[in-house]
């Protein structure tokens, strides 16, 4: 009897406990959506109100790239009547959040801005004003921006909805010394033909091999260059030779030895970037061997001092990788070439436009202009970011000629430009995000024998169809 | 006459002002509780992308899909492998606590304290929970593999979280952490609720501390341990913050034997291109459903139990 009154009190108990329980927890969708709001200073990487406090306008700018706050400040201080707040948000949490306050009606943000495969949804929802109406009719501006970047920014009826302030056409970049000691060339033009396609790749990391380099630091530095063809054609998953070539370029590099096993972003693969690094192991690279921590500058020298060393001859980067190599090639710098890749390729990219809600639109319309078609902005973000590409045709054409001192006075813009003219915007989908991680998780199950090419290729095509089921795939 | 009117008024007043009392819990309660299931259920037959575009019903198209989806069926057994280890230990830690405390010889002092003590971490916000943990078991410089090394235990640090052998073994022990406290105070209250006669009368007859548990406490406390038991299934099949904190952006291999099924609910529902509510929302529901079949099972054998 007693036992029973303990159980039913517990039972009571434990209800009340559930029931706190299931408005914390929000295992449903709907009410994810609601806790959203809550969940939003975790998510908020920074904001920053810049401009006049008693200004009598004001912008709200949503962004994941923390430059816009650079471009709002100066925009500010051209426009004092004007007060800009920059929200800059994860990259991961952009989307839900974007979705979340426009679904919901709200009127800021006035700016809301896309990576290239975000941009397809965004467009279908409606998010982004149409911006070939009056009052701003940007097709008129058309000429004024590299072709490809204009075109990602239009929706799939061809309307204009956002505008991107930079290019990011891929290119190889590699040591000019090397290259003239094993090659007898360090000519862009001539170097580019060592990477012509995947075969010729091959047999250039051989011949590097042989005289004591490496042709990588990792294996996945023709990553940018891979997506010579849409992932989903026509509703159709599409897999094609050059798909399956990437995949046994990839697994060939290091199965073969060819690359110093370094990990995109790790310690070695930057340190590579400066001279010598030692070639570490396949196990190391796949983490199944723990000793050396590749993570950790400060014990990876001392864990890796007794390894033979190396030099790396190039790395496949988007053009923002001219920052990254300015900050660590030390006494490299000047040694550097920029060579175009087996075939044209893009990453990345910050496309902005206004909300379709916004109740400034005007305004907005103003900032999209001064950020993306004004060639005295565009100027200035050269000299700011200390060498981005921007995407306005005049102010590249007018720094055709500049040369560039850590890439042996190499005119990059113009090469840039010229590899941004090779770039077809179609192949971006909306899938892209999906379908390239499974397939890189494929690609990576087969070359560390995690499974067999065949089981690998299986689980990539459970996991598209999985996702998504209306995709016709054959395989 | 007059004043029975009277009286009769002032009551019907006072029901009133209860209703008052009771609005602001109803309307958060129909808000946010309510709401969302029925439209949850609503969405689970439709198709719809998280945009202003309404969603267009498909009917059982993704209950048909949740079914034949693999991974759905992987992520279930994840997530029933995970709470399966977690019940152990915290079933486990929490017996052994109860024995000590509830032992007749020894009567151990504080318990109200201990109590409170071993609840705490129940009381930590998931996220606090996950962030400490990510920081005791980070690779690099986590504090857990610095003194494994220290001590010689191990050679190389141990990648806690990124090595899918041992990310799965993590969260069921953060789990069975952060429950054991709780299922030791239902314990408990189980053990204070037994009669003591029964207690006095084994000492009498000169039962030993083992005899004693295994023939007294242990058989008397099955129903609190089946009641224990299924709401820790019941909570743990809907295990999401603490792996989705701490596993949730690493390299997908960790991800495919840590996923839960609300993390592959909130894939659909909020990170793949575009969302694809509906199917998230069915996938919600069949949880749902699990669930209630769970629960359907525990009344049955609760219930015959006390028969």
């Amino acid at each position: 009897m007693k036992l029973k009154k303990v159980v039913s009190a517990l039972l009571v108990g434990t209800m009340v406990f559930g029931l706190t329980a299931c408005g914390e927890s929000a295992a449903t969708p709907a009410a994810d959506t609601a806790a959203e709001t809550t969940a939003e200073d975790a998510s908020v990487k920074d904001s920053a109100v810049t401009g006049n406090a008693d200004a009598s306008e004001k912008l709200v700018i949503w962004t994941l790239a923390k430059d816009l706050e650079s471009f709002a400040e100066r925009y500010a201080e051209q426009n004092p009547d004007v007060q800009v707040e920059t929200v800059v948000i994860e990259p991961a949490d952009y989307v839900t959040k974007v979705q979340t306050a426009l679904n919901g009606g709200a009127t800021e943000p006035d700016i809301i801005v896309g990576e290239p495969q975000m941009l397809e949804d965004m467009f279908d929802a409606g998010y982004f004003e149409d911006l070939n109406q009056a009052p701003y009719n940007a097709q008129d501006y058309a000429d004024q921006i590299v072709d490809y970047v204009w075109k990602v920014g239009q929706d799939k009826d061809g309307i204009q909805r956002a505008i991107s302030y930079q290019i990011t056409p891929a290119g190889i970049y590699y040591r000019r010394d090397i290259a003239t000691e094993v090659f007898g060339t360090d000519d862009p033009e001539e170097v580019g033909k060592l990477f012509a396609d995947y075969d010729t790749i091959l047999n250039t990391a051989q011949t590097l091999k042989d005289k004591g380099y490496r042709i990588f630091a990792s294996d996945a530095e023709m990553n940018y260059f891979s997506g010579d063809s849409a992932w989903v054609i026509d509703g159709k998953l599409n897999v094609d030779q050059g798909r399956r070539d990437y995949m046994d370029l990839s697994i060939k590099l290091y199965q073969d030895d060819l690359t110093a096993y370094a990990n995109q972003w790790s310690t070695p693969w930057y340190q590579a970037m400066s001279g010598e690094v030692p070639i570490l192991t396949a196990d190391i690279q796949s983490y199944a061997d723990d000793s050396v921590n590749v993570w950790d500058a400060e014990s990876f020298d001392e864990a890796t001092a007794d390894m033979e060393k190396t030099q790396v001859f190039a790395y496949g980067l988007p053009s923002w990788g001219v920052l990254t190599l300015r900050d660590n090639v030390g006494e490299t710098s000047g040694k550097w070439g920029v060579c175009a890749g087996p075939a044209y390729g893009f990453g990345g990219g910050t496309f902005i436009g206004i909300s379709s809600l916004s109740e400034r639109k005007e305004r907005a319309w103003d900032f999209v202009k001064f950020v993306t078609l004004n060639e005295e902005t565009a100027d200035w973000w050269i000299e700011k970011s200390e060498g981005d590409t921007v995407s306005l045709l005049s102010v590249l054409d007018k720094h055709k000629d500049d040369e560039n001192p850590v890439y042996g006075g190499e005119k990059l813009y113009s090469f840039w430009l010229k590899q941004a003219e090779g770039i077809d915007y179609s192949k971006v989908t909306r899938y892209d995000k999906v379908i390239g991680d499974a397939w890189g998780e494929a690609i990576s199950n087969i070359k560390t024998g995690v499974a067999t090419e065949e089981e690998a290729i299986n689980t990539f095509y459970d996991t598209v169809a999985a996702t998504y089921p209306d995709l016709v795939i054959e395989r | 006459m007059a004043d029975q009117v009277v009286k009769k008024t002032k009551k019907r007043d006072l029901n009133k002002t209860g209703y008052l009392f009771v609005l602001p819990f109803v309307i958060v309660f129909l808000t946010f509780s309510i709401y969302p299931v029925i439209r949850t259920f609503y969405l689970s037959f439709s198709e719809y992308a998280n945009t202003p575009k309404p969603p267009v019903l498909v009917g059982f198209k993704n209950y048909a899909r949740v079914f034949g989806d693999k991974f759905f069926w992987q992520a279930l057994g994840n997530t029933v492998r995970i709470w399966g280890v977690n019940i152990i230990l915290q079933l486990g830690l929490a017996f052994l606590l109860t024995m000590v405390f509830s032992d007749f010889k020894y009567k151990i002092y504080g318990l109200p304290v201990f109590r409170a003590i071993y609840y705490l971490p129940n009381l930590i916000a998931a996220t606090s929970v996950a962030f400490l943990f990510k920081t005791l078991l980070d690779w690099r410089f986590g504090t857990v593999n610095q003194i494994l090394q220290a001590a010689h235990i191990t050679k190389t640090p141990i990648n806690w979280l990124g090595d899918p052998k041992y990310a799965g073994m993590v969260i069921a022990v953060i789990g069975a952490w952060m429950w054991f406290g709780n299922s030791f105070i239902v314990l408990m209250a189980g053990v204070q609720g037994i009669n003591r006669d029964y207690f006095e009368a084994a000492a009498i007859d000169g039962a030993g501390r083992w005899t004693v548990f295994g023939k007294i406490t242990l058989p008397l406390l099955r129903p609190i341990m089946l009641y224990v038991f299924v709401t820790s299934l019941i909570g743990g099949l809907q295990l999401f913050d603490v792996p989705f904190l701490i596993i949730g952006n690493s390299v997908s291999n960790v991800r495919g034997s840590i996923q839960t099924v609300v993390m592959y609910l909130y894939k659909f529902g909020f990170e793949v291109s575009p969302n694809q509510v509906g199917y998230s929302a069915a996938i919600a529901y069949v949880l749902f459903f699990i669930i209630l079949i769970v629960s359907a099972i525990q009344f049955k054998l609760l219930g015959s139990k006390e028969d």
